[in-house]
Parts: C-alpha cells; sequence; structure tokens
C-alpha cells in the first residue's frame, strides 16, 4: 500500500517525532509507514487522517 | 486496535520494566534462597507460593508494559513471538529429541544436571533460551526490514 504521509508531513515542516507524538506512536513507526513498508491499522489510518485533515483514501491508495 | 493508554519514550519503559524484573526477580531469589534451606510441606508451599506471586507480578508489569505500545511495536513482537519463538522451539527440539532418543547412551554434559529434576530444569531452560533467541532475531528482523 502507498502513501503521502511523509509529502503530507513535509508540507507542514513537521519532523517524524512530531507526528508521532500527534498520533501517540514512536517515531519508529512513522518511519515504517512512510516507506510504506507497514500498513497500519483502521483506528491509526483514521488517525492519520484527523492529523493531516484529509480523507483516508486521499493519503492512502493500494496501487 | 485502540491507541496506547499513555505513551512513554521506548528506551525509558525498557528501562522501567527491566528495573522493575530485576528487582522482582531479586526477591523472589533471596526469599527462595532462604526457604530452600527449609523442609517440609510448609516450606515448598512458601516456595510456590512465592515464585506464583513473581509470576503474577511479571504477568502484570507485562499488561502495563504492553499497553503502552504502539501497534507496529506490538506487530513486531506478535510476528518474533509466532515465527521467532517457534523457529527456536524447532531448533532446541533437535537436541532434546535426540538425547530423549539416546538417553541410555549419550552423554549428557554434566552440567545439565545429575537428578530428574535437575535434569527436566535443564530441558525447559534450554528451550526457553532457544526460543528466546529466535525471539530476539526475529524481533530484530522485522524491524531492519522496516527501516
Amino acid at each position: 500500500m502507498n502513501n503521502r504521509l511523509k509529502v503530507l508531513r513535509a508540507e507542514r515542516n513537521w519532523s517524524q517525532a512530531d507526528l508521532a507524538e500527534q498520533l501517540g506512536v514512536s517515531r519508529q513507526t512513522v518511519n515504517a509507514l512512510e516507506t510504506g513498508r507497514y500498513d497500519p491499522s483502521l483506528p491509526l489510518a483514521f488517525r492519520i487522517a484527523r492529523v493531516f485533515d484529509q480523507p483516508i483514501e486521499a493519503i492512502f491508495s493500494d496501487d | 486496535m485502540t491507541k496506547p493508554a499513555r505513551p512513554i519514550p521506548g528506551p525509558a519503559r525498557t528501562v522501567l520494566i527491566a528495573v522493575g524484573m530485576v528487582v522482582v526477580g531479586l526477591a523472589t531469589g533471596l526469599g527462595t534462597g532462604i526457604l530452600s534451606g527449609q523442609s517440609g510441606p510448609g516450606a515448598i508451599a512458601a516456595t510456590a507460593g512465592l515464585i506464583a506471586a513473581a509470576m503474577a507480578a511479571a504477568i502484570g508489569g507485562s499488561v502495563w508494559w504492553w499497553a503502552r505500545l504502539d501497534e507496529a511495536a506490538r506487530e513486531a513482537h506478535k510476528w518474533a513471538w509466532l515465527w521467532g519463538g517457534s523457529a527456536g522451539m524447532a531448533v532446541g527440539a533437535v537436541p532434546m529429541l535426540t538425547f530423549m532418543m539416546h538417553g541410555d547412551t549419550a552423554e549428557i554434559p554434566f552440567w545439565l544436571g545429575d537428578t530428574p529434576a535437575e535434569a527436566f530444569g535443564s530441558g525447559m531452560v534450554a528451550i526457553l533460551l532457544f526460543q528466546t533467541a529466535g525471539y530476539g532475531i526475529a524481533w530484530a528482523f522485522w524491524w531492519l526490514r522496516r527501516r
């Protein structure tokens, strides 16, 4: 699964640690998400969508 | 999967739980050491009770620690336990089954124990060590693949 986490985070000048704190996860988890090597659970995907104020499908894609 | 109760930075959490486990282990070791010098059903019951209390504390500590892990860290531990623990158990089964099948002729190292109870304990600890080694390797592999 692909995602736009890194782009969205960069647009806001947030570090991985900043995003991790807002999501309540570790920085390592944010890194694993950004590299596309870990797919989040549905609750975490919803939290990510809320943090970026965007629908889930605008952040994650399955192609 | 729910959000962790109250995230604590990974290293601090690990140190906290490790120190707690060491304290419980030392207290239990001290208590059982004193009790091992006594005989009778009362001493055996007290030893079992002390060890059971230590195990309950370990489970309680693990629940506290687990509630503060985020979902990727939990996934890493679950994957490591399934694949690393199972693989470690499979590796440990090789010497265990070999000794069982050739118990009458195989040279069993003296440090594994002389009495059946000592040999039983050594066997249990050996399997745990194989599982823990497999678990550690698998856990590191999970995170390295996601760097």
